[in-house]
C-alpha cells in the first residue's frame, strides 16, 4: 500500500472560489492509462504544484487544463468553463508554458512578442514584457541565436504577455540557471500577489518548496500525497541522532519510537518529535549522559517525495 | 461559480492578420525561398511556348497551365512541407496555446504561401501579356472562383496530407498521389478527351481535375471534351467540376478535423 492523504483543506488565504476544479481525470493513450482519477482544486492567488518523477503523468494532466487534449474522464473546469470546449471563453484569461515549445528561429526576440501580443485580447506592451524576463537587451536578436535559458525566458513572456488569471506552467524552469530561476519564482510571485492562480509542474523540491501554497505528489497517475508543504512533511516521521560514548547506559526507548540500526550512533524515527525529545533530554541530565552530535529533526519534503514518488509503480 | 468576463477581443482578422505577418515576414528572409517563388513563373512563361505544344502556346492554355502547376508545386507541396515543419519544430503547438483558434493558425501558416500563388499567376498572366497571347476570358469569374477554391482545396489537402508525413523530407514521397497522380490526369498534360470514357469519368473525379476544367472554362471557353461553350450553358458545365471541388475540400476538411496531429509523435 502506498500512503495517502485526503485533498488538503482550503489554504486560509484564499475564500474566493477555485479558478481550476479538477475532478477524477482520467488520461489514456490506448492501453496506458496515463492519468488514472486526478483531483484537485485551485483559488486565485494560490500556487499548487504537482511533483513526480517523469511519466508520472503530470504533462499529460496539464494539457487537459490547458485545452490541449480531451480527458477520457472527469471533468476539469478553468474559470468555470470547459478548456477545450469553451476555449475561446477560456484562452483570453489563460497563460500557458509548455515543457517543451518551438517558435521560429528567424524571428527576432521583440518580434516574436510583437505578434503574439497582436493576437491577445489585453496584452502588455513589448517593452515591459522583455523587461519582465530581462531580455530588454536581447530585443532585437534572432531567437535561433538565443541560449537556452534565454528561450525559455522568452516562452515565458509569452505566456504571461496576456495578463492571465491562471497560468500554467510545466517545469518553468528546468533549463535554467539559479538566477533566471529566481527571476522567474519572482515573476510568478509578483502574478499570485495580484490575484493569479498558478498550476505548475517540477521536479525541483526546491521550487515546490520556494512556490507552491499546496502540492500534490504524483505517481502513476494518481496523486498519492497531497497538502502543505508541512502536511506533507508530517506524513515522514521525524529524525532523532545522536550518539553515545564507550560505556554510557542506553537510554530508554520512548513509545512510538523506532530505533534504526544499533551500536553507539543511534537513530530514532518518531511522529512525537517533541515528547520523544523531552524524555531523551530528561534521561540524558538524570544520567549526566553527553549526547554528543545530538539532532532532532522534523521530516522534510525531499524525504517525503522520495518515500512515495520513486517507488514501485503499481500494474493496474 | 466564477463568470468570465467578456473583454472585446483583438478582429478575427487582426489576430490572424499578426501571425500571418510574421510568417511572411519569415518567407521574406528565405531568400532562397524568394528568389525561387520569382523564377518559376519566369520559367514557365518562357519555356512553355518554345516547347510547340499545340495550344499550350495560347494566353488561356499557358494560364491554366500555370494555375495548375502553381496550385499543385507551390501550394500544395510548399503548404504540406511547412505544416509539418512547424509541427515537428514543436511551433504550431506553442501558437495552440493562445488566443487563435486551430483555424485561426493553420489558415495564418497558409498565408505566405498563397500570397505566392497569387504573386505567381499574376506574373504569369502579365508575361502572357507582354508575349502577345492574352485574349479577354470568356467569363472572368469563373477562373477566379476556380483559383480560389482550388487554393482553399489545396491548404486543406495539405492538411490532411500532413497526417501520414512524418518529416518535412518525406513530404518528397507523400505527395506524390497528389503531384503526380492528381496532376497526370488533370488535363494538364492531354485532354481527358484522349481517354476511354470510364477513365475519363475517373479522372474528372480527382481533386486537380475540376479546379483546371473550371480555369480553362472561364479562359478558353472550353469543356473538359473540347466543346465550346458560352453563357448559361458554361455555367451549366462548371457544375460537376464545382460540386467536385467542393465535395474534395469538405473531405479535407473533414479528415483535418478529424486526425490533424498538433506535435510530433512522442
Amino acid at each position: 500500500m502506498h500512503p495517502s492523504v485526503a485533498p488538503a483543506p482550503p489554504s486560509p488565504a484564499a475564500a474566493a472560489p477555485p479558478v481550476v476544479e479538477v475532478v477524477d481525470l482520467h488520461r489514456r493513450y490506448g492501453d496506458f492509462a496515463a492519468v488514472r482519477g486526478v483531483s484537485f482544486d485551485v483559488r486565485p492567488g494560490e500556487v499548487f504544484a504537482l511533483l513526480g518523477v517523469n511519466g508520472a503523468g503530470k504533462t499529460s494532466a496539464l494539457e487537459v487544463l490547458e485545452g490541449l487534449a480531451p480527458a477520457s474522464g472527469g471533468t476539469v473546469r478553468v474559470l468555470g468553463a470547459d478548456p477545450r470546449r469553451e476555449r475561446a471563453a477560456v484562452r483570453p484569461h489563460l497563460g500557458v508554458l509548455l515543457q517543451t515549445s518551438g517558435l521560429p528561429g528567424d524571428l527576432t526576440v521583440a518580434e516574436t512578442v510583437r505578434t503574439w501580443a497582436g493576437t491577445l485580447t489585453t496584452p502588455r506592451p513589448v517593452d515591459e514584457a522583455l523587461a519582465q524576463v530581462d531580455l530588454t537587451g536581447r530585443a532585437d536578436v534572432r531567437v535561433r541565436s538565443l541560449s537556452g535559458g534565454e528561450r525559455r525566458r522568452l516562452d515565458l513572456a509569452l505566456a504571461l504577455l496576456g495578463r492571465p488569471r491562471v497560468l500554467v506552467l510545466d517545469e518553468p524552469t528546468t533549463g535554467l540557471d539559479p538566477e533566471s530561476r529566481r527571476t522567474v519564482w519572482g515573476l510568478v510571485r509578483g502574478l499570485v500577489d495580484d490575484g493569479a492562480a498558478v498550476v505548475l509542474t517540477t521536479h525541483h523540491l526546491e521550487e515546490a518548496e520556494e512556490l507552491a501554497d499546496r502540492i500534490a505528489v504524483m505517481r502513476a497517475g494518481r496523486i498519492v500525497l497531497a497538502g502543505t508543504r508541512e502536511e506533507i512533511a508530517e506524513t515522514q516521521p521525524a529524525t532523532i541522532r545522536f550518539t553515545l560514548a564507550p560505556g554510557d547506559p542506553q537510554p530508554p526507548v520512548p513509545s512510538g519510537v523506532e530505533v534504526v540500526g544499533a551500536g553507539p550512533r543511534v537513530e530514532w524515527h518518531t511522529r512525537a518529535l517533541q515528547p520523544a525529545l523531552a524524555q531523551l533530554l530528561a534521561w540524558a541530565a538524570a544520567y549526566g549522559v553527553v549526547l554528543r552530535g545530538l539532532q532532532a529533526r522534523a521530516a522534510s519534503l525531499e524525504q517525503a517525495f522520495l518515500a512515495v514518488a520513486d517507488t514501485d509503480t503499481d500494474t493496474e | 461559480m466564477t463568470t468570465i468576463a467578456v473583454p472585446v477581443a483583438p478582429s478575427r482578422l487582426r489576430r490572424v492578420g499578426s501571425l500571418a505577418a510574421a510568417e511572411t515576414r519569415l518567407l521574406l528572409r528565405n531568400r532562397t525561398a524568394v528568389v525561387n517563388s520569382v523564377l518559376m513563373p519566369l520559367l514557365l512563361v518562357a519555356l512553355v511556348p518554345g516547347m510547340g505544344l499545340d495550344d499550350r502556346a495560347t494566353g488561356p492554355g499557358l494560364l491554366t497551365a500555370a494555375a495548375g502547376f502553381t496550385l499543385v508545386f507551390l501550394t500544395y507541396y510548399n503548404l504540406v512541407t511547412t505544416y509539418v515543419a512547424r509541427r515537428e519544430d514543436l511551433v504550431l503547438q506553442r501558437m495552440r496555446t493562445g488566443e487563435l483558434s486551430d483555424g485561426e493558425v493553420l489558415a495564418a501558416t497558409a498565408v505566405p504561401t498563397l500570397l505566392v500563388t497569387v504573386g505567381q499567376l499574376v506574373l504569369v498572366a502579365v508575361g502572357v501579356a507582354v508575349l502577345g497571347l492574352w485574349t479577354a476570358p470568356v467569363d472572368a469569374v469563373l477562373p477566379v472562383l476556380g483559383v480560389l477554391l482550388g487554393a482553399a482545396l489545396m491548404v486543406v489537402l495539405a492538411t490532411a496530407s500532413t497526417v501520414f508525413t512524418r518529416t518535412p523530407e518525406s513530404a518528397q514521397i507523400t505527395t506524390l498521389p497528389v503531384v503526380l497522380g492528381a496532376t497526370a490526369l488533370s488535363g494538364l498534360f492531354f485532354p481527358l478527351s484522349a481517354l476511354p470514357g470510364d477513365l475519363a469519368t475517373v479522372a474528372r473525379l480527382l481533386p486537380l481535375t475540376p479546379v483546371i476544367e473550371l480555369v480553362q472554362l472561364g479562359l478558353a471557353g472550353r469543356t473538359w471534351d473540347g466543346a465550346a461553350v458560352a453563357g448559361a450553358e458554361l455555367w451549366g458545365a462548371a457544375l460537376v467540376p464545382l460540386g467536385v471541388t467542393l465535395a474534395w475540400t469538405a473531405l479535407g476538411a473533414a479528415a483535418t478535423v478529424r486526425w490533424f496531429r498538433w506535435a510530433p509523435r512522442r
